[in-house]
């Protein structure tokens, strides 16, 4: 899976297991056809993303929890409609004092013991669908939604982020390698010398108070930006390491050779050459990282390094859920819930799109070429 | 050669079993649960294991939501540090180690017998008992107290104040350099002459604050809460770790020398007390419930609170009232809160009530300065919830849509507090940020005039004694330092100031209780704070900790030196 904990290696580590430690990729540059079952008649004419595809379409699993990650994106996106026109609140909206009326029974929101009124689905029409979060009386699942979109935000920025840094400088590192690769290696080597979460906190927590200032660019304590830079460049060892080793490989290949005699320029190397073939990759480790920038993100909220309160995010919600453990759990168990069913969905739909796009698959089923017989999954 | 391998993964086994061992021992949050002790209260008995014998001896464990401001006497100006050190460091004068009204009465410490007081009010002469003796061995001399004094304007302590009426300690604070003239110590008979420029009603009460407590003169003037100070008192501190704990052993010195003369001071009935940080407040609780702790300082949590009411109270759990406000200051010297309609409409939107039901109704709201209680209080209603007035009133002031910034500390339920105070300026047209900072260092920063965008935000005072000035000096202009400032609102009225100190000379009757209730009217009909509740705080011990002989202090609260273990 995902690598969750902190350095154990290098390549070998890799989750997608496409071979980045053995030469080769499963998609030649070439645009070379290969016999496939995936390719239809056998006879072999589908190109590479079609086989892919086909593959993926045959995992249903990994389908079915794609669907899962979409409806909870959607329904992180539709927050603000199910604030205005269902709930009638906002995220950070208090109602410590308020009385709901359902029908002829009138009930608190915060009793004047502390305690938050429970799920009320929809005897209020909506209203504290999922209850009250604490002494504060805002309404949970409205909070659920919106820090769904911060939870997301940072997840999925985050991962591009980490893409970005990581694609630009395992390329840089791995095509020009001498004193480039030596350079950017080292510093890569000391983010990935620190664990990632205390490195995260420590981050998180210097720029809690301040924000960031770096030349033009302000960002405030509370911005969502400061935790998902933090989370996108110390995950970006952890996808550059291995695209390096990718490139290393890559770069010794006859087509490069005979790109650069061609007269082609580094930059036309490295985008137009070197690049499509890592694609595979890319995809398969912006996928996963999504699931893992959200736990960090969680983990950062939770220990308040992450997303400034009273901004809800799913690590915030348990955070704040943890102060009332023992009289109202719910209020823990649900973001809870919620990191649970968005992490495994983007981690089981990332493990189906690394089996489509694994090479090792294909290369396996090559040597029972000929043979109608069902794709295996290596790993 | 064979034998080699076998001999490093022999080697290597040892070398995992030794870190293993070494990584499972420690923390006293795991160490198994405190057991009362044979011996008697002269003895320095070992903690954990052993029978009871009588009430006396053994380990106490207790826990702190958060390491004090400051384990230093000189620095330290929170509940959490006077509890902490009240066992350790004796002034001249000090409180009567007793619950209630009781507890305010002010009783001879290191000093043979209370002042003398003569030449208008302005002359203290006092006498320093014979014989006394820091836990290191070292003599306390008469020289000491007039250190402790300077040490408390080296330090900037926020405590200073109170002292700058003695002749000299004004030209000390802005020199660092001199001593205090005022202060004159002779070492042979021990007597310590302090002059003041002027009267003031206070100053006994002040002698008895551990601002001025003794210390041996080689005390470095920084701040010492890593490094104990020598002890004067039945305990010393064996050890201090910022942000994790400190311990307590009993002072060898106190049942030979110092205990023998200051006989009002309790000894004290455990051996040992272990003190851990543990932010976790539910885990406090588990703790206590199950034994493995015996005394928290902090109430349970709101979550909690009512179920260990009901369950423990009367046997392991009581409520005490305090003479606190709990309340939001507002900087007066920037934008918005320099215009006093917007401190006004902060007044009308926060609502009392809506914090009472925050804080599970361990406060009873109030919109004052001086709580109940405290002499000169009267009670006031000058502005009733009115979201629409602060509204109108946020609007003739002309700010619009400004960036604010709330000031608040992670402990519940005063983050809970901050994050209503945020959406109650929000809704009348502020724009709020939250910041919460841990409590550790949350008044040091704010305390500090130069932290930057330092708008507003919580804070709360509790009696250090039963006077008003105790609570109006904070909102003395004249009294606002560069750190460990105590008048976060940077209130500055010359006027008001002037009422202030001239007050503050008098003797407390009944003419000067109703000036400080005028007082208290006049700052609150400016705005200068946004207070909302006196707050109830509570008790929780351990079974096997007699609840009923508890001395609940009103200054320092729990007095230490009376838990004891049950037979």
């Amino acid at each position: 899976m995902a690598p969750e904990s902190e350095k154990q290696g290098t390549e070998a580590q890799v989750p997608v297991g496409t071979g980045a430690s053995e030469a080769g990729s499963g998609f030649e540059s070439d645009g070379a056809r290969v016999v496939d079952a995936d390719a239809g008649d056998g006879r072999g004419s589908a190109g590479p993303w079609a086989i892919a595809w086909r593959r993926l379409r045959r995992n249903k699993v990994a389908l079915f929890s794609l669907f899962v990650f979409f409806v909870i994106l959607i329904c992180c996106l539709l927050a603000p409609v199910w604030a205005n026109q269902v709930a009638h609140t906002g995220p950070n909206t208090t109602h410590t004092l308020e009385k709901l009326h359902e029908g002829s029974e009138v009930k608190e929101v915060v009793e004047p013991s502390g305690k938050a009124i429970g799920p009320q689905w929809f005897a209020a029409g909506g209203r504290f669908f999922l209850g009250a979060d604490g002494h504060l009386g805002r309404d949970e699942m409205v909070r659920l939604l919106y820090g769904g979109r911060s939870s997301l935000f940072i997840g999925i920025v985050a991962a591009l982020i980490t893409t970005l840094l990581a694609v630009t400088l395992g390329l840089l590192s791995g095509y020009y390698g001498g004193f480039t690769d030596t350079f950017i290696s080292r510093i890569m080597d000391v983010i990935w010398s620190f664990p990632v979460v205390l490195l995260g906190i420590a981050l998180g927590i210097a720029l809690a108070v301040g924000g960031l200032e770096i030349g033009p660019i302000h960002l405030k304590s509370s911005s969502l930006w400061i935790p998902t830079l933090i989370i996108g460049v110390v995950y970006t060892p952890y996808m550059a390491r291995p695209l390096r080793g990718e490139v290393l490989a890559f770069r010794e290949k006859e087509f490069i050779e005979a790109a650069i005699a061609q007269g082609a320029s580094d930059r036309r190397i490295m985008f137009l050459e070197l690049l499509p073939n890592l694609l595979s990759t890319i995809i398969v480790f912006f996928t996963l990282n999504i699931a893992n920038n959200m736990l960090l993100e969680a983990t950062l909220s939770y220990l308040g390094a992450g997303v400034q309160p009273p901004s809800s995010s799913w690590g915030t919600m348990i955070s704040e859920g943890f102060d009332a453990l023992y009289s109202q759990p719910i209020l823990t168990i649900i973001p809870g819930t919620a990191i649970l069913l968005t992490v495994l969905s983007v981690n089981v739909f990332g493990d189906g799109l690394r089996d489509a796009l694994d090479p090792k698959s294909k290369v396996r089923f090559e040597a029972r070429a000929g043979t109608a017989a069902e794709m295996d999954n290596p790993i | 050669m064979k034998k080699l391998p076998f001999f490093l993964l022999v080697a290597a086994l040892a070398a995992v079993l030794a870190v293993g061992l070494a990584a499972c021992g420690g923390g006293s949050s795991t160490s198994s649960p405190s057991t009362s002790e044979g011996g008697s209260a002269e003895s320095e008995s070992e903690g954990g294991g052993g029978e009871a014998e009588g009430n006396e001896g053994g380990t106490l464990k207790g826990a702190y939501t958060s390491f004090p401001d400051y384990m230093d006497p000189q620095i330290s100006y929170t509940a959490e540090g006077w509890t902490a050190m009240r066992p350790v460091y004796i002034p001249l004068l000090t409180y009567k180690h007793a619950s209630g009204e009781e507890g305010a009465e002010i009783i001879p410490g290191l000093a043979k017998e209370l002042p003398k007081v003569t030449n208008g009010g302005k002359t203290y002469t006092l006498f320093l008992r014979e014989g006394l003796k820091y836990s290191n061995g070292e003599p306390i001399k008469a020289g000491d107290f007039k250190y402790a004094v300077e040490r408390a304007f080296l330090t900037n302590s926020g405590g200073s104040p109170f002292y700058t009426d003695i002749v000299g300690a004004e030209k000390f604070s802005e020199t660092k350099k001199g001593g205090i003239s005022g202060i004159k110590v002779n070492e042979k008979t021990g007597e310590i002459v302090i002059s003041l420029e002027h009267p003031r009603g206070t100053f006994e009460n002040e002698l008895a604050l551990m601002f001025v407590a003794p210390i041996p003169q080689k005390t470095p003037d920084s701040d010492q809460s890593a490094h104990p100070i020598p002890a004067s008192g039945p305990y010393y501190l064996t050890k201090s770790e910022p942000g994790r704990g400190w311990e307590y052993e009993r002072n060898p010195y106190w049942a030979k020398d110092n205990g023998k003369q200051m006989t009002e001071i309790p000894s004290g009935h455990v051996d040992k007390i272990e003190i851990e940080v543990l932010r976790n407040q539910s885990t406090q609780v588990n703790d206590v419930e199950s034994g493995k702790l015996n005394w928290i300082f902090d109430p349970p949590p709101t979550d909690r609170y009512q179920e260990v009411k009901e369950k423990f109270e009367g046997t392991q759990f009581r409520t005490e009232p305090t003479i606190s406000t709990y309340y939001f200051w507002m900087n007066q010297t920037q934008e918005p809160f320099n215009n006093q309609k917007v401190r006004e409409a902060v007044n009308y939107a926060v609502d009392p009530a809506a914090l009472e039901r925050i804080y599970t109704g361990q406060i009873v709201g109030t919109q004052q300065i001086l709580p109940p209680g405290m002499p000169g209080y009267e009670k006031l209603e000058l502005f009733p919830h009115n979201v629409k007035k602060a509204k109108e009133l946020i609007a003739e002031s002309g700010i619009k849509d400004k960036e604010v910034t709330v000031w608040t500390d992670s402990e519940s339920p005063n983050n809970d507090a901050g994050t209503y105070y945020q959406g109650v300026l929000n809704e009348i047209g502020l724009k709020a940020e939250l910041k919460i900072l841990n409590p550790d260092n949350y008044f040091t920063v704010i305390g500090n005039t130069s932290t930057p965008n330092l708008d507003t935000g919580f804070a709360d005072w509790f009696e250090d004694y039963p006077h008003p000035n105790d609570f109006l000096f904070l909102l003395n202009g004249e009294n606002i330092q560069s750190t460990n400032n105590q008048n976060f609102s940077q209130t500055n009225n010359p006027e008001l100031n002037k009422k202030i100190d001239r007050l503050a000379e008098e003797q407390l009757g009944p003419q000067q209780e109703k000036e400080y209730a005028a007082l208290d009217k006049a700052f609150m009909e400016e705005g200068s704070w946004a207070p909302y509740g006196t707050r109830t705080l509570a008790l929780f011990v351990s079974e096997n900790i007699n609840l009923e002989n508890v001395i609940w202090n009103p200054t320092f609260e729990t007095e230490l030196t009376s838990l004891e273990f049950t037979e």
